[in-house]
């Protein structure tokens, strides 16, 4: 790949973005014209609202049995709307704050109206008041409703009387009893300070609006470009001309790649001076009515840098989303189909950003969309943790990289250009013109992958979180059937996809050497990276250790061997033979360990999980079926319920420790190592002994 | 040796969707072999259908074959690699369309950048490309205002910005005025005589006889005649290029119903 071609045919891309009109729409005038005009309309609407409200004058009916105490009180307050009186009212009030306010109310006497109901219901009255004694006091109903704004503000005024009503009463009561009211209404006094410094206060204004505002132009802004350089290019038909000259793929989708993401972080940025603007103009607005201390705005500076890295970090990968989408579409109309799901996906997910309470946890750093709006909210409120910034970055840039190096994959110009364009998927192709057999292509098993991780990560944390260990039970269930589904419907071979192929006992024997190898080696790596990472260890093991709660078969079931069928039929079967077929076994060994390692989403557990998933694929590998890995996850995962579950009894030995001594570490691991190295060696044996037998066949 | 292109057993499967789900596949190309010459205008004749504009593609390396291998040989050097090959190619067809919200200038210096050239040597180029094909009243015009012969100008510009050995033309003549296409046939006469490799498919077939020195006629993706203008007469006995290309044709069909 060459960067001056790049260079070059990215300068070429922004030229001609930016002669479509539309994008440039989308880029300058909505952030800087229509939001602010939007935000002050706004404003002065609520503003023309609220003091027409004021002024409007609300009728009340009173119907109640007091000898008319409520309606002659009610009377008292509608007079105490002038000026002069107001002050005769705050010195009889208990509390003198309620007295700055006054309303317009037009009482009406109970005898005018028959049907209250129907009055209320067209408008004739705000509100009606019917009262009895019960019990030696008076007991009042306000009737009012709640789909009038104007019904309901006549509420609020009511109940804002009663309560000085009531006030006033208790102490005419307390004044009659010879008690000193003041004394007894307010026994303590209190003031509310607030000790958030005003940047907080702002911090905390912007957080809730500027992320999800941030993630929705973002994507606004890439859309259009994403559109106009595949799918608007194709149907102009320049795409043909620009392979008629002598650059790569890969030159052409990662420099029309580089373009969407520069104008998404333009567009971003307009964005953000926009808003920023216009909070900053609110901030003043109340800072010039109330006194407040003077803002530092050098105290946002490093929220604003990662504000910075974080919109770069995005941009990178809602760019590479939107052209994974636009690029196979034919015209712009199709693409402008396919982008309105997308666009769905990351306004709900954007939308966690606003649940609160929602934290920002390693697992949560690493889902899309929500970690950058939690990421902001929280700079903003100056919770500035460097390792979850880092996660959240790097998260958001492997998943831009992960997308880019998949379109340029399977961004094949020509087939896209001359019709020949099948989806890439065979996922989306009919299923009658599949062939049968082989194993699935790695553009479907890519997608189920994606797929099934997404689902894992949100349906199955929820299942997780409701149901405890059934719902894990849920998330293994999500493993087996979304890729069992792609298995089916492509009509592949489910015997070579899964190696569901008999084995013989000595593959069985040499697994469980491996077996006991790898459990010992992971307890070692374990060790390592709880004296790493402590905290998040801590967490690890006490979700662990609340899911263990419960009978010892059904714990048994749900973390060992539901895992060794579904985990392993995905891993090991699905995944690892799929890249099997396409390269190198090393290679597909490594991949699937990895992914693996990933897909348990702790970066506490990631090495030893990595290991895990690499043997078993090794054993796999060696003995040509998945029986004997299934084995092997199967025993692991049991010795690991049984640690946590009976830790007691193994207190103090090697296996359940606090802290591992050098004796020990040398101990685990040299066992290990000799128990890998028996196991490797009895599958070596039996490998050779097969192929012999398969030759002499 | 003179610069040449050499094609050999090229073949291109399409898959194509009929009725009822069902995929049948189809041999676009179906073994072409096909050699040309510096100082040499070959003309591809065939029917819709008949696989030219997929040969060509495959030709200018923008379409890769299903199996295959095109080679040219430039003052002496062996290239086989697609992308240095399209360096000494300028194609032109009628999918080949330039960015509208371009001006012809723009679009030039662009290409000119890509080719590696520097900015000075890309202005002297692009100054006497403006004066051959006279675009000096619509170079600085956005290439979506200009008319039909104005852009199919542009269009010829764009092929000559890196001065290829080798042109390869699909139907460059289709649907132009008698001047315009004048214009295209004088330009690949002078180019040919300047020891270019010209390559061109179209339908007109006594602008092929004029023009070419050797004609190939294409039919179901195959090679059915192959030679000069003359050869080919005197082969069919017949006299006009038009009743030579339907009986070569008509005997070849014949030929496969038996």
């Amino acid at each position: 790949m060459n960067t001056k071609m790049i260079k070059i045919l990215m300068k070429k891309e922004l030229l001609d973005v930016f002669r479509d009109k539309k994008t440039v729409i989308m880029m300058l005038v909505i952030p800087v014209i229509l939001y602010p005009a939007i935000f002050i309309g706004a404003l002065q609407v609520s503003a023309a609202i609220s003091s027409r409200m004021d002024e409007r004058t609300y009728k009340i009916a009173v119907c109640a049995e007091d000898d008319n105490a409520l309606y002659h009180r009610l009377l008292l307050e509608k007079s105490s709307a002038s000026p002069e009186n107001m002050t005769d009212v705050s010195e009889s009030n208990v509390d003198d704050e309620t007295a700055d306010e006054s309303y317009n109310l037009e009482i009406i006497n109970a005898e005018k109206i028959t049907d209250y109901a129907a009055a209320l219901e067209n408008g004739e009255i705000d509100a009606y008041i019917t009262g009895a004694p019960n019990d030696g006091k008076m007991c009042y109903d306000i009737y009012y409703l709640s789909s009038e704004a104007n019904s309901e503000h006549a509420k609020g005024i009511i109940l804002k009387i009663f309560e000085e009503y009531a006030k006033e009463l208790t102490k005419d009561k307390l004044d009659a009893l010879g008690l000193d009211a003041h004394a007894i209404l307010a026994p303590v006094s209190f003031e509310e300070k607030d000790t958030a410094s005003s940047e907080q206060s702002l911090g905390s204004i912007l957080g809730a609006i500027l992320p999800f505002m941030l993630v929705i132009s973002l994507l606004m802004g890439t859309m259009y470009p994403a559109i106009d350089t595949t799918a608007g290019e194709r149907e102009r038909g320049t795409l043909e001309t620009m392979l008629t000259l002598p650059i790569t793929n890969r030159e052409l989708i990662v420099s029309k790649f580089l373009t969407v993401a520069a104008i998404g972080i333009i567009s971003a940025f307009m964005n953000i001076l926009s808003m920023g603007g216009i909070a900053f103009y609110m901030y003043k607005l109340v800072d010039m009515q109330t006194d407040v201390q003077a803002l530092d705005v050098t105290k946002f500076l490093p929220a604003i840098f990662v504000g910075i890295l974080a919109v770069l970090a995005f941009s990178l990968l809602i760019s590479a989303a939107t052209m994974c989408v636009t690029s196979f579409a034919k015209s712009y109309k199709e693409a402008n189909n396919y982008i309105t799901p997308l666009m769905l996906v990351v306004m709900l997910t954007g939308y966690i950003g606003f649940i609160p309470d929602v934290e920002l946890t390693p697992t949560m750093a690493m889902m899309l969309v929500a970690n950058i709006c939690l990421l902001i909210k929280n700079m903003l409120v100056f919770k500035i943790d460097y390792m979850t910034v880092a996660i959240v970055l790097l998260s958001n840039i492997a998943y831009a990289v992960f997308a880019i190096l998949f379109l340029s994959r399977i961004y094949d110009s020509e087939s896209i250009l001359f019709g020949d364009a099948k989806s890439g998927f065979q996922l989306f192709e009919r299923r009658s013109n599949l062939k049968k057999g082989g194993v699935p292509a790695m553009s479907d098993v890519w997608l189920v992958i994606a797929l099934t991780i997404v689902l894992v990560i949100y349906a199955g944390s929820m299942l997780q979180l409701k149901f405890g260990l059934a719902g894990v039970l849920g998330t293994q269930l999500i493993l087996l059937s979304v890729p069992l589904f792609l298995v089916i419907y492509t009509k592949k071979d489910i015997v070579q996809t899964y190696g569901f192929k008999k084995a013989g006992a000595s593959s069985y024997i040499g697994g469980l050497f491996l077996a006991v190898g790898m459990f010992l080696l992971n307890i070692v790596l374990s060790s390592w990276m709880v004296a790493l990472f402590p905290e998040s260890a801590a967490n690890v093991t006490d979700t662990f250790s609340e899911l263990m709660d419960g009978n010892f078969l059904f714990v048994l079931f749900v973390i060992a061997a539901a895992p060794a069928i579904c985990e392993e039929m995905l891993f090991r079967g699905l995944i690892f033979h799929s890249m099997k077929a396409r390269y190198r076994a090393s290679t597909a060994m490594v991949c699937t360990a990895v992914i693996f390692g990933i897909y348990h989403m702790s970066l506490v557990k990631l090495p030893a999980t990595s290991l895990l998933g690499f043997i078993l694929c090794y054993a796999v590998w060696m003995t040509d079926s998945i029986y004997p890995a299934m084995m092997m996850h199967f025993i692991n995962n049991a010795f690991s319920v049984i640690l946590s579950m009976y830790g007691d009894k193994f207190a103090n030995t090697v296996f359940y420790k606090d802290e591992l001594m050098l004796s020990d570490i040398l101990l685990l691991a040299g066992a290990g190592l000799i128990c890998l190295s028996i196991g490797s060696a009895i599958l070596t044996k039996t490998r050779k002994e097969n192929a012999l037998e398969r030759k002499r066949k | 040796m003179k610069n040449s292109m050499t094609a050999q057993q090229l073949v291109k499967t399409f898959t194509k969707n009929e009725k009822k789900n069902k995929k049948t596949d189809i041999n676009a190309v179906d073994g072409i072999s096909l050699s040309v010459t510096a100082g040499e205008i070959v003309g591809i004749l065939g029917a819709n259908g008949a696989g030219k504009t997929t040969l060509l593609r495959m030709m200018s390396k923008l379409m890769k074959p299903t199996s295959g291998t095109v080679q040219i040989k430039i003052n002496d050097t062996e290239i086989t690699d697609a992308i240095e090959i399209k360096r000494h190619i300028g194609y032109l067809s009628n999918n080949t369309k330039l960015y509208g919200r371009f001006s012809t200038r723009e679009l030039l210096q662009m290409l000119a950048a890509v080719y590696g050239m520097e900015k000075s040597q890309a202005d002297r180029k692009i100054a006497s490309i403006c004066q051959i094909l006279s675009m000096e009243e619509f170079i600085d015009n956005r290439i979506e205002k200009l008319s039909t012969g104005q852009t199919q100008r542009a269009s010829i510009s764009r092929c000559l910005i890196h001065d290829p050995q080798i042109y390869i033309f699909d139907e460059p003549t289709l649907g132009l005025d008698i001047l315009s296409s004048a214009a295209i046939i004088e330009f690949m006469k002078k180019e040919r005589d300047a020891g270019k490799i010209i390559l061109y498919s179209t339908h007109y077939m006594e602008e092929a006889e004029f023009l070419c020195d050797r004609l190939v006629l294409l039919n179901h993706g195959k090679i059915i005649s192959e030679g000069t203008p003359d050869k080919l007469k005197e082969e069919t006995g017949e006299k006009s290029m038009r009743d030579v290309f339907s009986r070569l044709v008509i005997r070849e069909e014949m030929a496969n119903e038996h």
